[in-house]
């Protein structure tokens, strides 16, 4: 697909981007495999991702993951840049190099698994189903002919279709740019249902007191990790290693609890 | 009041991001713009046909599938695949896109001069140069300043796309806080940036309108 838009668009635009050619950049070849300490990780993340990753007052990137990313590279002995993305272009961000790990929230699916390396699990989550307070919906039974919204790309969207039979007895299932427009959408009465991760919906639900209803059922468990080049073996040791170590000496449960209010971190 | 105060810095930040993609994007694509008009109604059939074909490829497919490609796809490509960081992988896609816009208004100007003052800039003895920069080009501005301001007011709101980029401009820093707080006053607050910087540009067009106004038949 890539190789035939390029192929077309390269007949005309040829002259005018080898003009472009100059701009080059030394490709960042593949760090050299050298034991050397990794000198700089760029953290991909949505930083529209409370409160995983998102922006403070000052405009800042803040959030839970973001410092325990922070806490991973100075136990790895190098540089942290927070690069946002567009977390629907995550895969190619990575391959792309313009990333070097995806640190946001990322669940780990068996489908992502195919194209990116994951961390051992940092921690549990939940695709929570949120409904206006007011609402009939008590359970997954209830979503029957009922149009439910999701985050395009998120894996609330595989959890969903991966339940088949629910995901089928909908009316419609839309997906949103992001959550919070999903959620809008649901107080504007155009959805039945909204399913998310349970660590922003939480969050975002905590800000509209009384307006919307978790139900007790939920879409599946499902783990975070750090997501890798596949072929880039040596930051995953190294991240694993760094996550490892947050994990006994309790540093990592304090990062939580400075967000979370306790330890959720597995 | 405290509330819109205190997410007018992130905005303001925004809105810088904005304005350099705006800027830059201008002062590529006007003089490109104009390149490409003037190779458009060249005599040199080969050089008009390829501009033609550039302006066809430029406006036939969406800004934001340009941008996608010279970010995402054009590190792949053999030979000339360069990676370009993210602002200037948007500014590049910004100027050749926009300067295709460009080149058919001012080829609308150009056009627009009657045959009968480049015969009679001939029998004063100028060069097909002088004749454009001493006649055609000057009363050429006054006639496409409207549809300019249109296209520029159009391209403040276009570099909304870069969003796809996931470059901060002024709409995304909006989206972000109401991701954040869960309330749509930055969207109000971010139409108002807008529309002080549409404001200031219409009054500049407007401006330059009236000073060109002595080139007028």
């Amino acid at each position: 697909m890539k190789k035939t838009l390029a192929a077309l668009l390269l007949v005309s635009l040829g002259a005018v981007l080898a003009g472009c050619g100059k701009k080059e950049e030394p490709a960042p070849q593949a760090a050299a495999p050298a034991p050397a300490a990794v000198a700089k990780v760029v953290i991909g993340l949505d930083d529209n991702f409370p409160p995983m990753g998102f922006r403070d007052e000052k405009n800042e990137i803040v959030g839970f993951d973001i410092d325990m990313a922070r806490e991973a590279a100075r136990r790895m002995g190098a540089e942290v840049e927070f690069k946002p993305i567009d977390w629907s272009a995550k895969e190619a961000e990575l391959s792309g190099k313009r990333v070097d790990a995806l640190w946001n929230g990322l669940t780990i699916t068996e489908e992502r698994k195919q194209n990116i390396a994951f961390t051992a699990p940092y921690m549990e989550n939940h695709q929570i189903i949120v409904v206006p307070a007011d609402a009939a919906i008590k359970a997954k039974a209830d979503l029957a002919g009922k149009v439910v919204g999701a985050q395009e790309g998120s894996s609330a969207v595989d959890a969903v279709k991966k339940d088949e039979a629910v995901f089928k007895s909908f009316k419609e299932f839309k997906t949103f740019g992001d959550n919070i427009t999903a959620l809008m959408d649901l107080s504007a009465g155009r959805l039945n249902a909204v399913v998310v991760d349970e660590v922003v919906g939480r969050y975002l639900v905590s800000k509209k007191p009384g307006e919307y209803a978790v139900l007790d059922e939920n879409f599946g468990t499902e783990e975070y990790g750090v997501g890798v080049r596949k072929d880039d073996t040596e930051m995953l040791a190294k991240l694993n290693k760094a996550l490892d170590g947050m994990k006994q000496d309790g540093t990592a449960g304090q990062i939580s609890t400075k967000w979370f209010g306790k330890n959720i971190v597995k | 009041m405290d509330y819109i105060v205190s997410i007018l810095g992130p905005l303001a930040q925004g809105a810088t991001v904005t304005l350099r993609l705006f800027a830059i994007t201008l002062a590529l694509a006007v003089p490109l713009g104009l390149a490409l008009a003037l190779a458009r109604v060249s005599k040199s059939v080969a050089l008009s046909q390829a501009v033609n074909g550039y302006i066809w490829l430029m406006r036939g497919t969406p800004l934001m599938l340009q941008m996608l490609f010279i970010y995402f796809a054009l590190p792949f490509v053999p030979v000339v695949g360069v990676r370009l960081p993210d602002f200037p992988a948007a500014i590049v896609a910004f100027a050749l896109n926009y300067a295709a816009y460009f080149a058919e208004i001012f080829r609308a100007g150009i056009q627009s001069i009657d045959r009968g003052q480049y015969e009679a800039a001939k029998v004063l003895g100028m060069t097909y140069g002088q004749t454009m920069r001493r006649i055609v080009l000057p009363q050429m501005v006054r006639r496409i300043l409207p549809p300019m301001s249109n296209e520029t007011i159009t391209l403040v709101k276009d570099t909304s796309l870069i969003y796809v980029l996931a470059l901060n401009d002024l709409l995304r820093a909006a989206r972000g806080i109401v991701q954040r707080d869960f309330s749509t006053t930055p969207f109000i607050v971010a139409a108002a940036f807008y529309l002080v910087m549409t404001l200031v540009l219409t009054w500049g067009f407007q401006r330059l309108e009236k000073r060109y106004a002595k080139y007028g038949d």
